[in-house]
């Protein structure tokens, strides 16, 4: 297959976890949204890498993955938090940072 | 011409400022009353002795020596801008002598007059009338338009001083208020017509404009127009039509002060500028023309006014503006001498009859003639004196006012001024007639039963009448003896003569005989009557004026500074204000709005990309 | 031959279970869908020669974050039945941004022209180990540090109210 197949599978599904950040109203599901692109910027990772036989990619690839998981975990803790304090995890009712 | 020496008239300046300076300067001198008096006083002597050696050591040089010591007051390249200094001709002089003189006497009166006042108020006084004497003295002795200005300010400041002198009487404070804005409005076109001469010549100054105009070499367009606007300066500093409305208020200062300030020397300033710059004025026959008009016309309008008058100073203050009318008219006819002949003699008896009328209101205790009578019996020396000045004022020969009018009328009748001479002689029937209703009224007929206790006047007030009698008595005598004529037709002495009689005899005919009704007269000449008791409804157009243009016109300009100025400055706030809130409504605080607007960000950078 | 039925499976798969994740109603079940995505996602890199990483991934994400998911989803667990209806107000908007980011993306990529497939090299994990251990030290280290302060952080919000 082609790079450019790859990179269009990449962009399909970074695209589709865009649309879930932006519509979700559930913080936990704007969570999976996020972890959908950096799904997406994985795969391009990879993709790079076997296409140039450049290491690097994959290295990176290991950090995004560790770093990820990382972030969700707090981000998750986060929520959690929340939810205890104001016992609801509505996207639009987080909203003390309004002008 | 007799030049006079600049370090006596420095003197002359110098020592009433002197004392101006100790009494304003020193808190205690000034608070302490008699002692704040006696330093003035001394002063002024000084200044007097100053002025009568000036005079004295005069020297008499050739016509076209520079009478004037200039010094540099602001420095420029090519000469000073402006220079302040002295000119001691013979004008200077005399007027320095009179100024001394009246000012002096005056002084002395007060001591007595205000005896009542408390002593820090009486420091005030004295301190007010030093000023005006070195005020006074500093216009006339001035070289240049610029400094006489400055002296012309300080006059008028005064004036409004010592008018207001009891501030805490409202008409008195008025009355201040009054005489300043209605001068200042003159002032207006004098320092308008100075700046625009110095504009077009280059110079401030008497002697370089003074040559240029008498060897013809002055090229200013329109001089006309700015002799005019010098002239208005006069025509609110003396009195004339239609900025004379000040005077008769101004009445409410003290009467010493009116005898000074409002008869012999500040009112007076006007006609002394007129004759100062007369070789310009010379220039302009057509404003010459328009001043001796003017100052025809307000000779007789006062006049009318004063035949109405129940209030002595009053009547006296309408007899100033007529008389100064007779000066402006003189200045007017091509005769400054003349003119200033009877500024002087008018000076002294003037001033002799408001002294006088002092003397009688601090009698009878009230300033109506109608509650007066009797008191020639009473004080014959005080009605000798005032009889000697009203005849002098009457113009009856052989007093100084005889001489001088003659002198006046025979220069308006060499000018060919036909209706303006016609004027002046109806005013000088009028002039003997008010006179002597005041006269009848206040020394002659019967003392109305008031149960006062009546003390002799005090020794200061009546020594002082006294000497300005006998110096009235002494003017008139010496014009007499030098056959002192005027350049009159020869039947001129004798019509004035004959209209004064007219009027003494149509006085004693209403007011002292009763054989004519007073006010079956008054309904006779009703309607010049009506117009003399409401003044002609000057007061009221004036203020009309100010109420409605003045006031009108701020109205119209608060109203733009309201909505036009600070609208702008609104507008722009609440635009601002709005777009801010408008703005604010972007930070919603949920966090997917702002993921929506990195993303759009993102997709712009993206095509940017694409398409650069 | 293979590779290309592979390829076609597994991106349908991923596709599928994406579309799933973002547009189920039900969270707990997007979850799961998630997991799916994830394991499609190991499939890909199976395909471009990296078995470690495939490994990594079914263990760490489809194992690791998947379960963290799961749990928070339990602990919050009023969320179970929002429909999508009441879903935010930018539906439409955000379907129009996506494509239009996704337009913008191809863009860049269908100018690339074709790139040549290299030869698969020798045995990835040694190089991989020895990159970690060489040139990617530090930042394996600094991984390190973000982890544990990633634990503390959790730890931290984890303790009991008081």
């Amino acid at each position: 297959m082609p790079l450019a197949a790859y990179l269009v599978l990449a962009a399909l599904v970074f695209v589709i976890g865009l649309f879930g950040v932006l519509t979700r109203r559930n913080a936990v599901g704007i969570l999976l949204g996020i972890e959908l692109m950096l799904n997406a910027v994985n795969i391009n990772l990879v993709a790079f890498a076997r296409f140039r036989a450049d290491l690097a990619g994959l290295v990176f690839t290991l950090f995004t993955i560790a770093i990820t998981v990382a972030e969700v975990a707090v981000g998750l803790a986060i929520v959690i938090v929340i939810f205890r304090v104001r016992r609801t995890i509505e996207a639009d009712h987080l909203d003390l940072l309004r002008g | 011409m007799r030049l006079g020496s600049p370090e006596l008239a420095l003197l002359v300046l110098a020592l009433p400022f002197v004392s101006f300076l100790a009494l304003a300067l020193i808190r205690p001198l000034r608070r302490s009353g008699r002692p704040a008096a006696l330093v003035s006083i001394l002063a002024m002597a000084g200044a007097l002795g100053a002025a009568a050696a000036l005079t004295w050591q005069a020297i008499p040089v050739a016509r076209d020596v520079n009478p004037s010591v200039l010094w540099s007051w602001l420095p420029a390249d090519g000469g000073p801008m402006a220079s302040v200094g002295v000119w001691v001709d013979g004008m200077a002089m005399q007027m320095c002598v009179l100024v001394t003189l009246i000012s002096l006497l005056v002084q002395i009166y007060s001591w007595s007059y205000l005896a009542d006042e408390p002593p820090a108020s009486l420091g005030r006084y004295y301190a007010y009338h030093s000023l005006f004497a070195f005020s006074m003295l500093g216009l006339v002795l001035s070289p240049g338009f610029l400094q006489m200005f400055v002296f012309w300010e300080l006059v008028g400041l005064c004036s409004y001083l010592l008018i207001g002198y009891w501030y805490d009487r409202p008409s008195a404070a008025r009355a201040a208020v009054k005489a300043f804005w209605i001068t200042k409005l003159g002032d207006l076109g004098f320092v308008a017509g100075i700046v625009m001469l110095w504009a077009a010549t280059g110079t401030f100054d008497f002697w370089p404009l003074f040559q240029a105009a008498q060897a013809g070499t002055l090229q200013v367009d329109g001089l006309a127009t700015i002799m005019f606007l010098i002239y208005l300066g006069a025509v609110g500093k003396s009195a004339q039509f239609p900025l004379h409305i000040w005077l008769p208020d101004a009445m409410e200062g003290p009467t010493p002060v009116s005898a000074l300030i409002h008869a012999a020397t500040m009112v007076t300033a006007g006609v002394y500028m007129v004759a100062r710059a007369y070789p310009l004025f010379a220039l302009v026959p057509s404003v010459l023309m328009l001043i001796a008009w003017v100052g025809a016309f307000t000779a007789l309008l006062a006049a009318t006014m004063a035949c109405v008058e129940r209030d002595i100073k009053r009547v006296l203050a309408y007899s100033t503006v007529s008389q100064l009318g007779y000066m402006m008219a003189a200045n007017g006819a091509g005769a400054p001498g003349a003119a200033f002949q009877h500024l002087t003699t008018h000076g002294v008896f003037k001033a002799l009859l408001f002294l006088g009328a002092g003397i009688v209101i601090h009698h009878f205790h009230t300033n109506d003639v109608f509650r007066m009578g009797g008191l020639f019996r009473q004080r014959p020396w005080v009605g000798g004196a005032f009889l000697v000045a009203t005849l002098a004022l009457a113009g009856v020969w052989p007093l100084p006012g005889f001489f001088s009018k003659e002198a006046v009328l025979g220069a308006v009748l060499d000018a060919h001024l036909s209706v303006p001479f016609l004027m002046l002689i109806a005013t000088s029937f009028l002039t003997a007639f008010y006179m002597f209703r005041v006269v009848f009224l206040t020394f002659f007929g019967h003392a109305h039963a008031e149960h006062h206790e009546h003390p002799a006047p005090p020794i200061a007030m009546d020594a002082v009448c006294r000497a300005l009698a006998v110096l009235t008595l002494a003017l008139g005598l010496r014009a007499a003896l030098t056959g002192h004529h005027a350049e009159g037709p020869a039947w001129l002495p004798w019509i004035s003569l004959a209209w004064a009689a007219a009027g003494i005899v149509l006085a004693w005919t209403v007011y002292q005989a009763r054989a004519v009704d007073p006010a079956r007269l008054s309904a006779a000449l009703a309607p010049i009557d009506i117009l003399a008791r409401r003044r002609y409804f000057l007061d009221a157009i004036f203020a009309g004026a100010y109420r409605f243009l003045l006031l009108g016109l701020s109205q119209v300009i608060g109203w733009v500074d309201r909505y036009v100025v600070d609208g702008v400055l609104n507008a722009l706030s609440a635009g601002a204000l709005r777009a801010g809130d408008t703005l604010r409504r972007l930070q919603t605080g949920r966090a997917q709005d702002y993921v929506y607007g990195v993303a759009l960000g993102v997709l712009l950078l993206l095509v940017w990309a694409q398409l650069g | 031959m293979t590779e290309i039925v592979g390829f076609c499976v597994a991106a349908v798969v991923l596709v599928g279970a994406s579309l799933a994740v973002v547009l189920t109603p039900n969270l707990f079940h997007a979850v799961l869908w998630l997991a799916a995505a994830l394991v499609a996602t190991g499939g890909i890199f199976l395909l471009l020669d990296s078995p470690f990483l495939f490994a990594v991934q079914l263990l760490l994400y489809a194992g690791g974050v998947v379960t963290i998911v799961v749990f928070a989803i339990m602990l919050t667990e009023r969320l179970v039945g929002a429909s999508i209806r009441q879903t935010s107000r930018f539906v439409f908007n955000g379907a129009v941004l996506a494509a239009a980011v996704f337009a913008a993306i191809m863009g860049f990529v269908l100018q690339g022209g074709a790139v040549a497939r290299p030869i698969a090299g020798g045995d990835q994990l040694r190089e991989l180990g020895r990159a970690l251990a060489g040139p990617f030290g530090v930042p394996l280290q600094l991984l390190g540090v973000l982890l544990v302060i990633a634990l503390l952080g959790a730890l931290y919000f984890a303790r009991a109210e008081d």
